[in-house]
This record gives structure tokens, C-alpha cells and sequence, in this order.
């Protein structure tokens, strides 16, 4: 009875939502400072691994350079605030602006691939771009990147808020994930949202139809892109700094890695990754310098196990526990 | 309603668990927090600045500890990424709430998280990062260094280059920022001592990204640009590699003068035992044979003791922070973070490699820089120097008010 | 002309270290549409176990003999209790598999054999040096020279001309219609991946005297490994061979000639294959 009642609210497209908010808003109050902080990181991954997600369990395509995306997010951001913007409404619309430029000069090239092909393409950019900030020494600061010796109040008309306070960092960035999750949930739950997954089960069956696979896709990039450079500006604000790690194909690595662990066929499976890795990734290192072994030895039976990811896999069983209760 | 309150619930008491050590705090042992790479290419690195770090403790708690308090470690794993690094301070001040921050590899990583300890007011000695920025352009008011910085390495190469024949000068470095400024700071030096000097134009040095395993069209290209003298900044694995195929290609003929600013790492040595090529001029931070004062003596035959091979100058950074906080806290007879900040600076304390100054307006630990000639002796496993040459800090160290420091 | 020459030799030494690479790469994903993210860490092991043989015995030959072969049995451990389950699934859940392997592989060796570097000496017979326009070059780099194309002409004689070569081209054009035939595609399949272990732990091994070892060799190659076999055409032979060839030259004149964007090169060529060539240069177009 219970799991049906869960699966049939999971079901209502905008419940993940409220629940989000709730824990957001209120769980920070509870758990200690450090811990305020890694769920701050937390919100910034899951951004950008839900972002991610749009092109890979929408569109089923992989991509590999994500990280280049969520880099010139950082870097504008780390450039406008060392040059003394103090906006974050500006350095917010200057970042994403950026980000789908490059998004739609990489989509373009990018989107008529497939499979392997699209990722090993993205790999190429990202790693472009992860040369460009690596190199361009004059501009990115080369191999150091841009640390920021501190981040302006964020300013409310009433009163200035200052963001070193790890609480109000917090809700700072959880307000743009909000805004950021809200859009992708619009999306996908949108008539376009339909045309996507179209264009994963059945690309020629959509191309006859009418709908324009690869406009599709490139739409979804761009939005995936945008979105990615979001998560890159939050985290520049809250880590101080961009470095030109944040766009090598390691990095891209990490939402690729989240969402299988989470589930790409759910909307909130990539978030819920997120969540697992670093509360993994915490207790690990807790007990062991060889996180690495672990975590590999923790993902080896995920992967054959949760073939949905873990969330896609538990509500799988709950709807059919629901179905299994209905039938008797 | 009933439901999300249970979530809430399991969530808070997650993170109960997991903070838990955060109960301690109250405790008596003064808490010092160590940031490394532990894992990954550079693992070797991180595992040298622990053992010097235990050493340290280990001796300093044999004794009556610091003020009469045990002193407890805790290391974190940075992976040499400056956000891993971030989230790895992070988790020291305000779970582990440590009493000072020690560690740092990477000077990229260093730069980055340099910053965020206005944010922690915790007191940062960096023991490894050579970066000149964080004790010049972005210095501040907690963040200290015990170690031989870049510019202090490269000036004494320069004192060294000046004295010899050379005239045409290139370079082999990493292609980041330590391996430019290596290159850039040499130059600036070396045209001050010797203006005559030429430097090779930019397609005539050899910047090797730090994934190069194959050396060999570096070593072609600087060979054909037929240089009097080379700069060497590699180090680690990249040296070693470099080491090894350019000896082989005849790179070490005698044709050139060569300088390695850090090719008396002890890692790099122990891995290429008898292929180091003897009479080369390699540069350290810290030689376990630079001198025989009591202090070294012991630090190195503990060392040896208890590891069974010579300290690196990695354990040497670690194993001198730990002694500069308990120097500094007895000069404050206090733990306070404020307290500690102040007697760090101008603190003289008297290390393993030497007598060492922090300097208080730009906390750079004025410490001598060594070189030396690679040279064979059959009571090591390893190539040593003979000569030493040990540069005082005075003559290394630039003036305050060339590092572009400006405490706030 | 003699900077030419000595750039030359240099690419294509490094050509074939990643031509070996690539090799078992390419022939995992044609046979069993595999993308082995392991690989580059069972290049590593190789190098390592070969490196403890050598120390045990001290004879060259026979550690590249016996590591790859020892590295060869994990592969089919690998093959029967991890990939087995997955191989009906999409490509990203070989991936992320292969991608925890790698983890485990890499951290297992840093446990095992610490985190230090080590070298290890060619054989007395290919230690010494020639000379090349005043310049001299190690014998062993010609010995790899000379090796890789031998490895290739094996492998592709293997499937070209042998009876179970063809069997295992049948097994990969049409898995079904070979166990109709009474071919045990499962077995055959463990037998392939043990071969493409056993090629990248030979790669390892002979790079041993070449670099040094230490735990991030794997991570270093498997990025470049990768565009080989993606610009080469997957699952071809040749195409591994001239895209290990290009991707060495490249670097090799990049270096001399590029200055500072040559870290970008092996993604420029990525790009530009791949948008002019989208299955590679010797792959089928569909």
C-alpha cells in the first residue's frame, strides 16, 4: 500500500519538485557546517548532472565534453568577478550567454552523430576547451586558472548579503538550481520534452513525421549547455576559483558517472547520483586513503545490479509492487 | 506530511553519524590537518610528506607534545584538484575544527585555495607548492610557506649559470605555469647577473605537457637548436622519463651546461639509481647530506630509521611545518589561530636544512636553497652532490617589495 | 633534413607503442562491440607484472613472455564475471563497468607496488645506442619500430587467413547465426578479450624500458588510445595502424613546429576525421 501510494505521487510530474524544495529549504538547518557545504556541492553537481542527463536519457546521447560547457560557465564568471562586476542578475546572464555560444558552434557540429561517434566528438571540444583555458595563459591564467580572492555581497535592494557565510552560500545557489531544475522539468514534461525522446527511440520515424531530428537535438544541447554553464558559475562562486581541471574530460566524467549511478530514464535519477557519489565518496575517504578501489568495487555491483541506476531501479519496483497489490 | 518528517529525520541523523568526530573538538589534543596528494600519479608525493609529518608528531608527543598537549594528525587527499582540495579544507576547519592547515603539492592548487583562508582564518604553512603568487600576489594574512619557493630555487641556478661559460640559454619545462615561470624568472635573473646572456626565442624552447611519457621530440628540438646551457624544470615522473631517453639520445654529452631545478629529488634518484647522469647541477629544496648539524643528523637518521631510505624534501616540508607550529605556539604559549598567525611571523627556528626565518611581511620562510653536482659514492644507493653548494637565503630571496605582496 | 628524419623515427616509435596499444582495443570492440575503459590500466599491469618478473628472474624476455600471459588470465576473470552480464546492454553501462575496473586496477597497483616510480633496463642486446646524423638513437626504439608491424601482420594473418580467425569474424558480424552454426560464441568471446588483455599488457611490457612506471600510465594512454581506434575506423586493423602512425607524427612535428597549441592536437585531428569521416578512416560508412 505504501509503495503505491509513493509510485502514484512520484508519478504527478511536479512532486519531485516540492520535495526538492522542502529538503532544500529545510535541511541545511539541521546538519552541521561541513556538511552544509558538501550539500551545497551537492545541488551544483546535481544541476549539472540533470542537465547533462537532458541529452544523454532524453536524447540518448553521451556526451563526453560536457565539462567544457560548465568550464566557460566558471570562467566567465571568474573573469567578470575579477574585473569588479558585482551583479550576479549580469555575471548570471553574461555566463549562460557565453555558454551557449560555444554550445551551439559544438551542437552544430556535434548533434548529426551518433552513439560512440557523438561522445568521441564532444570528447574532442571539451578537451578544446579545456586547451583554450589550459593555455591561453593572458586571459585564463593558464594551468593556475582564476582564484578569486573574494566574492561580493549579493545584493537584495534591502540588505547585502555576503556569501562567506556557508549558510547563505547554500541558499544562494540552491535558488538558481531551483530555477535551473524547474526549467528542465518544464521541458521535459513539454510537448518538445516528447519530440526528444522521439528522437532516442525512433530517429527515422520522427524524421518522417516532420520533426527535424537534428534542430531537435541541437535545441536540447543548447539547453543542456546553458544549463551546464549554470553548475560552472555557482561553482566558481562557491569554490572561488576556476581552474582549467573543471573542463577536462575527467571532470565530464563525474555527471556521466552520477546519472548511470542514479538512473537516466527518471528525471530526478542523475540528482539522486549526486547525492550518492559524495555521501559515498565522504564516507570512503572517511576510512580509507584507496578510495578509488572502493568506490570501483562499490560501482562494479551497481552497474550489474541496478541496470536502471538505483532510483530507476527501486521505483521500477515500486510501480510494479503497486501493479503486483492492484492485480490481487 | 508524515513521510517527508521521517525523511528529514534520517537525513539529519546521516549527518550526526557522519560529523561525528566533530564532537572532539572541545577535547585537549592540538589538532593539525594535512592536505596532500595520497592518491593517483602524484600519490608519492603525499606519502613523503606523511611519513615526515609523523615523524614529527611522533617525536614532539614522545616529548611533552605542544604546550603539554598531545598533538593529533589528520590527512586529507587533495588528488592534486584545487575544488578536492577546497572541500578537503573545508572538512578539517569546520568538521575536524583543526588547530593549523599544512600541506599542499600543486602550486595551481595552491593558488586557487589560498584565497579561502581569509573565509577559514586558519593558519596555512605550505610545504611544497612553489608557486612565488602565494606568498606575492595573492598572499595573505594565514597563509605561510616553510619551503624553498620557485624564485629562490631559480635564482641560485642563475648564481650557478653565471659562473659558467654559457652564453645561449634554453629551456625544458612542463608546459603549466611552473614550468613558464621557471623559465621566466631564470631569464629575469640571469640577464641582472650577466647581461650578456642570450636566451632561445619561444620555438626554440620545449614545454612538455604533463602526460608526456615519450620525451624524445623535446629532446630532438632543443638538441638541434644547439644551445651553450639548458634550464631543466621537469621533475617526477616526466624527469625521470626525460632523464632516461635523453641520456640515451647523447643529450648529456657535455656539449651543454645543465641545470635541473629540481633533479635532486630524492624520488627521482631513487628511480634512476646509476642512470643519472654524474656531474649534471641539480637543484633540491632540501639535501639530507646539505649539512651535518645535530638537527639534520638526527632528522635524517630517524628518517632512515624508521623508512629505511634518506628523506625527500617533501618529508622535509611536512616534518619543518610541524615544527614551526610547535615553535610558534610556544612563542605564543597559545594555540589561538590569531596567536599563532602572529608568532609565525618573523619566527627563527632552526630546521633540518638550516636556520629558517619566516619572513612576517610576506610569510615566505627565508630558507637556503641548495644545488649541487650529481655524483657517484659507494656508501649510497643513489647518486648525492659533490659538490654542495648552499646558497644563504639573503642572497636568494627577493626583496618584500618585489613579490607584489600586499597584506591586508 | 636531418631534423626531419629524427622527428620522423621519433613519431613513428611512438606511433607503434600506441599502435600496440590500440591494437587490443580495436579488436575487442569489433569482435564483441566493447569499449574497454580498462584498457589503458591493463597496458599499466602489464608493464608492472613484467617489471616484477624481471626483478624475480632477471631476463627481459622472459617477463615480456610471461606478464602479458599472467595479465591475460585476469582479462578472462574480467571477461566471465563482469562483461558477460552486460553484454546485451547499451554501450554506457561497458563504459561506466570498465570505468570501475579501472579504478580498482589502478588503485590495486599503487597498493601493491607503491607509489613510487621504477624503471626498467632493455636486454643487454638492444641496450646499446646507433648513430644518426650525428646524433645517436637507442636500439630498442628501432626494436619497437620493427615489432609493431610484426604484431600487426600476425593479428591480421590470425583473422585473415586462419580458420579461427574466421570464426571469430563470423561471431562478430552475427552472433546469432554463428551459434546456429554450433559455435561457442561465449567461449569465443572470453577467448578475444584475453587476447586484447594479452596485446595491451604486451604493449606495457615493451614500453617498460622506453618509460617510466608508475600508477597513472594507464590513465595517460587510454584517452589517446581511444582517438587511435575512433580516427583509425573501430575494429580495423589497418586503420589502427595509420591512426596510431598519424597521431604520432603528429606529436612528434607538433612539438617542433606547433608551440603552444600543440596539446590541442590529438583532439584537432579527432574533430576533423570525425567531421569529414564520421566512422573513422577505415570505417564502414552506413
Amino acid at each position: 500500500m505504501v509503495h503505491q501510494k509513493i509510485g502514484r505521487i512520484l508519478e504527478y510530474p511536479f512532486s519531485g519538485l516540492i520535495v526538492f524544495l522542502v529538503l532544500g529549504l529545510f535541511v541545511p538547518l539541521v546538519i552541521p557546517t561541513y556538511w552544509v557545504m558538501v550539500v551545497t556541492e551537492i545541488l551544483i553537481m546535481g544541476l549539472f548532472a540533470t542537465s547533462f542527463n537532458l541529452l544523454f536519457g532524453y536524447c540518448g546521447l553521451l556526451s563526453f565534453g560536457q565539462a567544457g560547457f560548465f568550464g566557460v560557465g566558471a570562467y566567465v564568471t571568474a573573469l567578470l568577478l575579477s574585473k569588479g562586476v558585482g551583479s550576479y542578475i549580469l555575471i548570471c546572464i553574461a555566463s549562460i550567454t557565453a555558454t551557449l555560444i560555444a554550445a551551439y558552434f559544438i551542437g552544430y557540429l556535434c548533434v548529426r552523430r551518433d552513439e560512440i561517434f557523438f561522445a568521441m566528438l564532444s570528447l574532442g571540444f571539451g578537451m578544446m576547451l579545456f586547451t583554450i583555458a589550459h593555455n591561453w595563459r593572458e586571459v585564463t591564467g593558464g594551468s593556475d586558472g582564476l582564484p578569486l580572492s573574494t566574492v561580493p555581497p549579493v545584493d537584495l535592494g534591502f540588505s547585502k548579503i555576503s556569501l562567506f557565510h556557508p549558510l547563505h552560500g547554500y541558499y544562494f545557489v540552491l535558488a538558481f538550481v531551483f530555477v535551473g531544475l524547474c526549467i528542465l522539468q518544464v521541458v521535459v514534461h513539454s510537448h518538445f520534452g516528447l519530440m526528444l525522446k522521439a528522437s532516442r527511440e525512433n530517429k527515422e520515424r520522427l524524421a518522417f513525421s516532420g520533426g527535424n531530428v537534428a534542430s531537435v537535438r541541437l535545441v536540447a544541447f543548447l539547453m543542456a549547455g546553458g544549463l551546464s554553464g549554470l553548475a560552472g558559475m555557482l561553482f566558481c562562486i562557491f569554490n572561488r576559483m576556476a581552474t582549467p581541471d573543471m573542463l577536462h574530460w575527467s571532470f565530464s566524467a563525474k555527471p556521466v558517472l552520477m546519472t548511470i549511478l542514479g538512473g537516466a530514464e527518471v528525471f530526478w535519477g542523475p540528482f539522486v547520483g549526486a547525492v550518492i557519489f559524495f555521501v559515498l565518496e565522504q564516507l570512503v575517504t572517511n576510512i580509507t586513503e584507496n578510495w578509488m578501489f572502493v568506490l570501483g568495487l562499490l560501482l562494479i555491483p551497481i552497474v550489474l545490479f541496478f541496470p536502471r541506476g538505483i532510483l530507476g531501479t527501486v521505483l521500477n519496483l515500486m510501480k510494479s509492487s503497486g501493479r503486483g497489490s492492484h492485480g490481487q | 506530511m508524515k513521510r517527508m518528517f521521517l525523511a528529514i529525520f534520517v537525513i539529519v541523523a546521516c549527518g550526526m553519524i557522519l560529523a561525528g568526530p566533530a564532537v572532539n573538538a572541545t577535547g585537549k589534543p592540538v589538532k593539525l590537518g594535512f592536505v596532500y596528494i595520497m592518491s593517483g600519479p602524484f600519490a608519492t608525493y603525499g606519502q613523503f610528506a606523511k611519513r615526515g609529518a609523523e615523524l614529527a608528531i611522533d617525536e614532539i608527543n614522545k616529548q611533552d607534545g605542544i604546550l603539554g598537549r598531545k598533538v593529533v594528525a589528520f590527512f586529507e587527499d587533495s588528488t592534486g584538484k584545487p575544488d578536492v582540495a577546497a572541500r578537503a579544507f573545508r572538512k578539517l576547519v569546520y568538521q575536524e575544527n583543526v588547530d593549523c592547515l599544512i600541506g599542499l603539492d600543486s602550486s595551481g592548487v595552491a593558488k586557487s585555495v589560498v584565497p579561502l583562508m581569509n573565509e577559514m582564518k586558519t593558519p596555512l604553512i605550505i610545504t611544497h607548492a612553489a608557486t612565488p603568487d602565494v606568498t606575492g600576489k595573492v598572499c595573505n594574512k594565514y597563509t605561510f610557506r616553510i619551503s624553498v619557493n620557485l624564485a629562490q630555487n631559480v635564482k641560485a641556478a642563475a648564481l650557478i649559470a653565471s659562473e659558467t661559460k654559457a652564453k645561449t640559454w634554453t629551456t625544458v619545462g612542463p608546459d603549466y605555469a611552473f614550468g613558464h615561470q621557471s623559465w621566466e624568472y631564470f631569464q629575469k635573473y640571469l640577464k641582472e647577473l650577466k647581461p650578456d646572456v642570450e636566451f632561445m626565442p619561444d620555438d626554440k624552447v620545449a614545454f612538455a605537457p604533463i602526460k608526456t611519457t615519450d620525451f624524445s621530440p623535446y629532446i630532438t628540438k632543443i638538441m638541434h637548436a644547439k644551445p651553450e646551457g639548458v634550464l631543466i624544470s621537469l621533475w617526477g615522473g616526466n624527469l625521470i622519463d626525460f632523464v632516461r631517453q635523453a641520456s640515451e639520445m647523447g643529450f648529456f654529452s657535455g656539449k651543454w651546461e645543465v641545470l635541473m631545478t629540481l633533479g635532486a629529488a630524492t624520488e627521482v634518484l631513487y628511480a634512476l639509481k646509476d642512470k643519472m647522469p654524474e656531474g649534471i647541477w641539480v637543484g633540491t629544496r632540501y639535501w639530507f647530506l646539505g649539512n651535518d648539524s645535530p638537527v639534520n643528523v638526527a632528522f635524517r637518521e630517524a628518517y632512515f630509521k624508521r623508512f629505511s631510505e634518506y628523506p625527500s624534501y617533501n618529508a622535509h616540508g611536512a616534518y619543518a611545518a610541524v615544527q614551526a607550529y610547535k615553535a610558534a605556539a610556544e612563542k605564543a604559549q597559545s594555540t589561538d589561530k590569531e596567536a599563532i598567525v602572529k608568532a609565525l611571523e618573523g619566527l627563527k627556528i632552526e630546521l633540518p636544512v638550516g636556520t629558517v626565518v619566516i619572513r612576517a611581511e610576506d610569510h615566505q620562510a627565508l630558507t637556503p636553497a641548495t644545488w649541487g653536482r650529481t655524483a657517484a659514492d659507494p656508501k649510497y644507493p643513489i647518486r648525492v652532490l659533490n659538490p654542495i653548494r648552499t646558497f644563504p637565503a639573503e642572497k636568494v630571496t627577493p626583496p618584500v617589495d618585489k613579490t607584489g605582496c600586499e597584506m591586508h | 633534413m636531418d631534423t626531419f628524419a629524427i622527428n620522423l623515427l621519433n613519431g613513428l616509435c611512438w606511433g607503434m607503442l600506441l599502435f600496440l596499444i590500440s591494437v587490443g582495443l580495436t579488436t575487442v570492440f569489433g569482435v564483441m562491440g566493447v569499449l574497454n575503459f580498462a584498457h589503458g590500466s591493463l597496458f599499466m599491469l602489464g608493464a608492472y607484472v613484467a617489471m616484477q618478473i624481471m626483478e624475480w628472474i632477471p631476463n627481459f624476455w622472459i617477463g615480456l613472455i610471461i606478464g602479458p600471459v599472467v595479465v591475460a588470465g585476469l582479462g578472462i576473470f574480467i571477461e566471465v564475471f563482469l562483461l558477460r552480464p552486460v553484454y546485451r546492454r547499451d554501450v554506457t553501462f561497458q563504459l561506466l563497468l570498465t570505468f570501475a575496473v579501472l579504478l580498482v586496477l589502478d588503485d590495486a597497483v599503487r597498493l601493491i607496488w607503491g607509489p613510487a616510480y621504477h624503471i626498467v633496463d632493455p636486454p643487454p642486446l638492444l641496450s646499446g645506442t646507433i648513430s644518426f646524423f650525428d646524433q645517436s638513437y637507442p636500439l630498442y626504439r628501432l626494436f619497437l619500430l620493427c615489432f609493431g608491424p610484426v604484431v600487426g601482420l600476425s593479428l591480421w594473418f590470425f583473422f585473415q587467413k586462419t580458420r579461427w580467425g574466421k570464426v571469430i569474424r563470423a561471431a562478430a558480424l552475427d552472433r546469432e547465426m554463428a551459434e546456429g552454426v554450433g559455435i561457442q560464441v561465449p567461449r569465443l568471446f572470453t577467448l578475444v578479450f584475453a587476447l586484447g588483455t594479452w596485446l595491451a599488457a604486451l604493449g606495457g611490457a615493451l614500453s617498460a624500458p622506453y618509460q617510466s612506471i608508475g600508477p597513472s600510465l594507464g590513465e595517460k594512454i587510454i584517452i589517446e588510445s581511444f582517438i587511435v581506434v575512433v580516427v583509425g575506423g573501430l575494429g580495423s586493423f589497418p586503420g589502427a595502424f595509420i591512426g596510431a602512425i598519424a597521431l604520432g607524427l603528429l606529436e612528434s612535428f607538433g612539438t617542433m613546429f606547433a608551440g603552444r597549441v600543440q596539446m590541442a592536437l590529438p583532439y584537432l585531428l579527432l574533430i576533423v576525421v570525425l567531421l569529414f569521416r564520421p566512422r573513422g578512416i577505415f570505417g564502414k560508412e552506413v
